[in-house]
């Protein structure tokens, strides 16, 4: 019998996407005063992940030094901010865009720990155990 | 170090920097009335708050080295033979446009902490089923 558990490294995928997310737009929050400093945001998850065996560079890099790597070592970090949020001392950082993103990080987040969640449950069952 | 944990790192680190910054603004605004008071100022500098995390501090404070108001007070100790004093070159306005801010800012940053919290508090949900 063959087990396609796809669907939970999906999941999983999804749920490392989004709290890498949320580091970067953090920094970004906390440097939203920083002359000079530039917004950086991570490309989409539906960019990124493009159903191949193995879409993710996320997973060669586990295997090493995962406390020395940023969230840049694993997805592709992109320079990004809203129209005219650019302030005079070069700071790119507008704090509504980012609230806006974090809106999002929190959605993905939920999202991949509800359909994680779900997943077990269905194995759960059909392995006949009571919920 | 998990990404969620870096999140709280950068976060306090703004927090931190915000709070500094606003305790620089009410030392301005306390001494607005100092006679000589020169503002104070303190710069934002990026940091590595943990490794691989980008955070803030506030840097070396300075002091601001515009002009002191000139005030007309010839019966003031300090006054002059043509009846003038310095005063501070504190301006209530910008201070507290800068201390506003500063408190919108902390709030981004206690919002960033709070959801990261919450985020983490879902996954060790999961783990407890």
């Amino acid at each position: 019998m063959t087990m396609d558990l796809n669907i939970l490294s999906l999941a999983r995928d999804l749920g490392q996407h989004a709290s890498a997310r949320q580091a970067l737009i953090a920094q970004n929050v906390a440097n939203a005063d920083t002359p000079g400093y530039q917004a950086r945001d991570l490309t989409p998850f539906s960019e990124v992940h493009d159903g191949t065996a193995d879409p993710f560079t996320l997973k060669t890099s586990r295997a090493g030094h995962m406390s020395e790597t940023g969230p840049a070592a694993r997805f592709e970090m992109v320079s990004t901010t809203a129209f005219g949020a650019e302030a005079p001392n070069g700071n790119t950082v507008s704090v509504e865009d980012q609230m806006m993103r974090a809106a999002d990080v929190q959605q993905s987040h939920e999202l991949a720990l509800g359909v994680y969640r779900k997943s077990l449950d269905i194995l759960r069952i059909s392995m006949g155990a009571p919920r | 170090m998990s990404d969620l944990m870096k999140t709280m790192a950068a976060s306090s680190s703004g927090m931190a920097a915000q709070s500094a910054r606003l305790r620089i603004v009410s030392e301005n605004i306390a001494n607005t009335d100092t006679p000589g008071y020169r503002r104070k100022l303190v710069p934002f500098e990026r940091i590595a708050a943990a490794p691989g995390v980008e955070g803030v501090r506030a840097g070396r404070m300075y002091l601001d080295q515009a002009e002191l108001t000139k005030v007309r007070d010839p019966s003031h100790p300090m006054a002059g033979a043509d009846g003038m004093y310095d005063g501070s070159n504190v301006n209530l306005m910008i201070e507290i446009a800068d201390a506003r801010e500063a408190q919108r800012s902390y709030e981004a940053n206690l919002r960033m902490f709070d959801q990261a919290r919450k985020m983490t508090a879902s996954v060790m949900d999961l783990l407890r089923r």
